[in-house]
């Protein structure tokens, strides 16, 4: 039994449009899944083809037939690193907006079209994209199709839409972040690794902003983003590649391409100093403590090497912080580490919620002689080994379903330009030599660099 | 004419979106007419996966279903025995569950947990009201080694006095944390007013939680821990004769025994409509909980009941969403659904929203029930809500997991043998007049309790008007009536 707490510090970098209504739909924030070497395992290969629309749409097809499903998954380049410091929130208001309706989809109905069909869907916004899918009976490809076209082609956004998705996206807000024992420590923790960069606020955003935004302004975000020279479309499951392309070609190709989108141009820079920060709020139930620090962006040739790191560290009860904070000195209760690698650079985080009686001065004191540790002495050839064949059993069961496959698919191609990776998972790994693991904890695990993060249990914690 | 129709103002009738499939795949019109949805043929028919199975001499239930579209096996034992057994000790099935892979008769829980986490092998265990469930997942070439490390800890747990200090120290702090989380504070709530004193209606606490001792484990594994009470599922890339014959060989010595009554008490009668408000006062939102008794897992009419629900909150399509969501912008969702366990259930419809609209998104969660009860469900409307749990059931079989655990279903819970076969096709077969016969017999919203975690000092007052108020903390203690605790006024 664990925390429910403890996973959730990543759930909330991708504010859903709907809630959470698929339980298979939790893919990992980013293709931080990653394998290693066994010789007798055969990973089964994921097949595709892929092209580029004349339009700049770019198309990936995968093909399934074990299970009559499709899943449909448009990718939009967009995220909340693309917001203005004083419109933050928009690209996931945003994303509400896009289940309003289009010139011929009346309002409110996408979602009664799809469940119609017998399928389900829902989007997401995180830092650096947007995303929309529906998982379908394969007989109704047909529709997931027109409903995405509709989208892309003549989205409908009209006041009434606007004014009732301000209300949700509030309560949305409230759920996840203000009423959430640590529903804020992202937020936090975003403010202080990432200060000075587009990273600095998180995909919901602050509510003012988006109640400041006038209609005229999501027109022209739409405009300018929602185009098919900055998406990806993956269709994946039960098909047939000669029906589906052309389907595609008459739902999509009839687009017109939109102007090319300037990216916002930034990298993360060492962090000059330590920062400290205590965050007291009554709905805390347990002292936690957070240690963190910049990271590398996703395609980083240290990335792999880097999420290793954070398995020795606290994947599994053997694991090396799990087994003394929770085990032996039993001075916390969980502990997770979570490498979060985006497009322009990353974060990797130790979270530790602590005991009643805990101190966080002690856990702190605790975590800075296990970096030290690792960084003066690395780790064993058998503690990487470990980690490695961690990742092979994640990474085996990480494309199971066709949503899952179509995020990835999606992912490599528009972060790597290398849609292949999506079946060189293992050998991602398998090089990695524990001196590269000491490396990277040296390079990014800097005591002087980091940033520390205190949840206290308030002090008046009695009802007022 | 419009080719689709634009829900009415009140969200309560759908012209048909399928009407007059045409049994042809999908394909694309020769000159597009982007006004309409292309049209689609039926549902795909779909055939469940075969399966193995066997019972061992011993009464243990085994059963194979091979996937070997990745290559990992999951091992899934299921002991009929759960929280329902708890007795005096609620949290004794819990910790018993979680105490198996923390020590075994020949692995230390170090040991146990450094070889299972060196092959990327894990073995987690966990109780629930009916069922003690222990999942073994690995990689399928080491099959093998799972099924030993699975074998050795649903056989020979040690409950060792340390590893048990340990395991009761870290289930304090969750209880803890579990106070702190508003929609566990409304469940736990909700339980203990529609199951009473039955087993279903008690949670553990840090004083029951303390008080369980090692022998109490040790008998409780000893007596519930029988392979005539247990049933294995194996799934994943795995050859079925082989992994029924290597199951056997690790489970055939196990020994049949007695299985144990658990004592349980009648469930209380709801009657009335009361609330029942938790005071959380940092809430900025309340979680209201709108419950009334529902039904068994292996009540005949499960299936068509779901079809039922769906209308009303069975997901974005339902009329609580349109209605609570998209009409009224209160919440970011709102749903329902028949929880059901072994000896009875709850119906649940929830929704979380702002203070000041407490009161009045209860009363359209009332305003809805009603409805469901007394107004024939347009047929365009059940047709939707039809095909979305169909397609959605199929859907689902992408996961085989999934299947699994339904396979065990049909024993857990005493389902006819051909339930899921027959599922699909009980839930498009539900007309009007059978959905407005259950929802007279099932929905009741005159009997009901309302459960809400929120600020009282906010929500109290507009509660009232809609029934007799009761106050706990979050203890789940009911607070005596002090209007003393407001300032004395200026």
């Amino acid at each position: 039994m664990k925390l429910r707490f403890l996973t959730p510090a990543l759930p909330l970098l991708a504010a859903a449009t709907l809630c959470a209504a698929d339980p298979a739909a939790s893919p990992l924030p980013s293709p931080s899944s990653a394998p290693s070497p066994t010789p007798i395992l055969k990973m089964p290969v994921i097949e595709y083809t892929e092209y580029d629309l004349a339009n700049g749409l770019h198309v990936i097809l995968h093909q399934d037939r074990s299970v009559p499903v499709v899943a449909t998954y448009v990718h939009y380049h967009v995220g909340s690193k693309n917001e203005r410091p004083d419109r933050t929130g928009f690209a996931h208001f945003f994303e509400h907006l896009m289940f309003e309706g289009s010139k011929n989809i009346p309002r409110g109905q996408i979602d009664k079209l799809v469940s119609a069909a017998g399928g389900n869907l829902n989007a997401s916004t995180s830092f650096d994209r947007t995303d929309y899918y529906f998982n379908l009976p394969s007989n109704q490809l047909g529709l997931g199709l027109w409903i995405e076209s509709e989208r892309m082609l003549h989205a409908q956004i009209d006041e009434t839409g606007v004014e009732t998705q301000r209300s949700v996206v509030k309560e949305e807000r409230k759920t996840s972040v203000d009423n959430a024992p640590y529903g804020s420590v992202f937020e936090n923790l975003a403010s202080m690794v990432f200060e000075g960069t587009p990273y600095e606020w998180v995909p919901i955003g602050s509510v003012q902003y988006i109640d400041q935004a006038t209609i005229e302004e999501f027109r022209d975000f739409y405009r300018h983003y929602y185009v098919p020279n900055n998406a990806t479309l993956v269709v994946a499951g039960d098909i047939d590649l000669p029906e589906t392309k052309k389907l595609i070609e008459t739902y999509f190709g009839p687009i017109p391409r939109g102007k090319e989108i300037e990216r916002p141009k930034f990298t993360l820079e060492p962090q000059k100093e330590a920062k400290k920060r205590s965050v007291e709020l009554p709905t805390t139930p347990l002292p936690a403590t957070l240690h963190a620090w910049r990271g590398p962006k996703e395609t980083s040739p240290d990335a792999p090497a880097l999420e290793l790191l954070a398995d020795i560290l606290a994947t599994g009860r053997s694991s090396r912080l799990y087994e003394r904070i929770v085990r032996q000195e039993q001075s916390g209760n969980d502990v997770s580490v979570f490498p979060y690698l985006l497009e322009n650079g990353g974060v990797i985080g130790i979270f530790v919620i602590g005991n009643p009686d805990s101190k966080l001065e002690k856990l702190d004191a605790t975590l800075e002689e296990e970096i030290a540790r690792v960084r003066e002495k690395g780790v064993s050839a058998e503690e990487l080994q470990k980690a490695k064949n961690q990742k092979i059993s994640r990474l085996a069961t990480a494309y199971s379903t066709m949503k899952q496959r179509a995020v990835f698919l999606a992912d490599f191609h528009v972060m790597y330009g290398d849609t292949g990776l999506i079946n060189r998972q293992l050998e991602r790994i398998e090089g990695v030599t524990p001196e590269q693991i000491q490396e990277v904890a040296r390079k990014y695990l800097d005591p002087k660099k980091n940033n520390i993060l205190h949840y206290p249990v308030a002090r008046d914690a009695s009802p007022s | 004419m419009k080719p689709l129709p634009l829900f009415l103002a009140l969200g309560m009738s759908l012209s048909p979106l399928h009407a007059a499939p045409t049994p042809s795949a999908s394909s694309a019109p020769a000159e597009l007419d982007r006004s309409h949805p292309p049209k689609a043929g039926p549902l795909p028919e779909v055939a469940l996966p075969k399966t193995v199975s066997e019972t061992l001499p011993n009464g243990l239930r085994l059963v194979v279903l091979p996937d070997h579209r990745q290559p990992t096996v999951t091992y899934r034992l299921l002991i009929r025995s759960g929280a329902l057994y708890d007795g005096d000790s609620p949290g004794l099935a819990d910790l018993c569950a979680n105490l198996l892979n923390k020590g075994t008769t020949t692995l230390s829980a170090e040991e146990f947990a450094s070889k299972t986490d060196f092959l990327g092998i894990s073995v987690e265990a966990s109780a629930s009201d009916d069922a003690i469930a222990v999942m073994a997942f690995g990689l399928a070439n080491y099959q093998k080694e799972i099924l030993g490390f699975l074998r050795d800890a649903v056989l020979s747990p040690a409950f060792l006095a340390a590893e048990i200090d340990k395991e009761k120290r870290t289930t304090i702090s969750e209880l803890i944390a579990n106070n702190a989380d508003p929609s566990d504070l409304a469940a736990r709530l909700r339980n203990r007013l529609l199951y009473g004193k039955h087993p279903y209606g008690a949670f553990p606490t840090p004083e029951s939680v303390k008080a369980i001792r090692r022998d109490q484990l040790v008998a409780f594994h000893r007596t519930q821990f029988l392979p005539n009470h247990a049933m294995l599922a194996i799934v994943g890339d795995v050859d079925p004769q082989k992994a029924l014959a290597e199951a056997k060989a690790a489970f055939d010595d196990w020994e049949k025994g007695e299985i144990p009554e658990a004592e349980l008490t009648a469930f209380p009668t709801v009657k009335g409509v009361t609330i029942h408000l938790v005071d959380r006062p940092a809430s900025v939102q309340s979680n209201i909980l709108v419950a009334m008794p529902g039904v068994p897992r292996n009540n005949s009419d499960f299936p068509e009941l779901q079809v039922v629900n769906s209308v009303l909150g069975g997901g974005f399509s339902g009329r609580l969403f349109s209605n609570l969501r998209e009409r009224h912008g209160y919440t970011y969702g709102s749903y329902s659904g028949f929880g059901s366990r072994k000896l009875g259930g709850a119906f649940s419809a929830v929704a979380q929203v702002r203070n000041e609209v407490t009161a009045a998104a209860t009363k359209e969660i009332f305003n809805e029930l009603r409805r469901l009860r007394d107004s024939l469900i347009p047929e365009t409307e059940l047709e939707l809500q039809r095909t979305y749990l169909a397609g959605n059931y199929l859907i689902s079989l992408e996961n085989n997991r999934r299947i699994a655990e339904r396979i065990q279903e049909i024993d857990l819970y005493d389902l006819p043998a051909d339930y899921w076969e027959t599922y699909a096709r009980r839930l498009t077969g539900v007309t009007p007049q059978k959905a407005e016969e259950l929802a007279r017999q099932y929905i009741d919203p005159e009997n009901l309790v309302v459960v809400v975690v929120g600020k009282a000092q906010e929500v109290r007052e507009q509660l009232e008007g809609l029934g007799p108020v009761t106050v706990y903390d979050t203890d789940l203690n009911p607070v005596s009536e002090k209007p003393a605790e407001k300032p004395a006024k200026q």
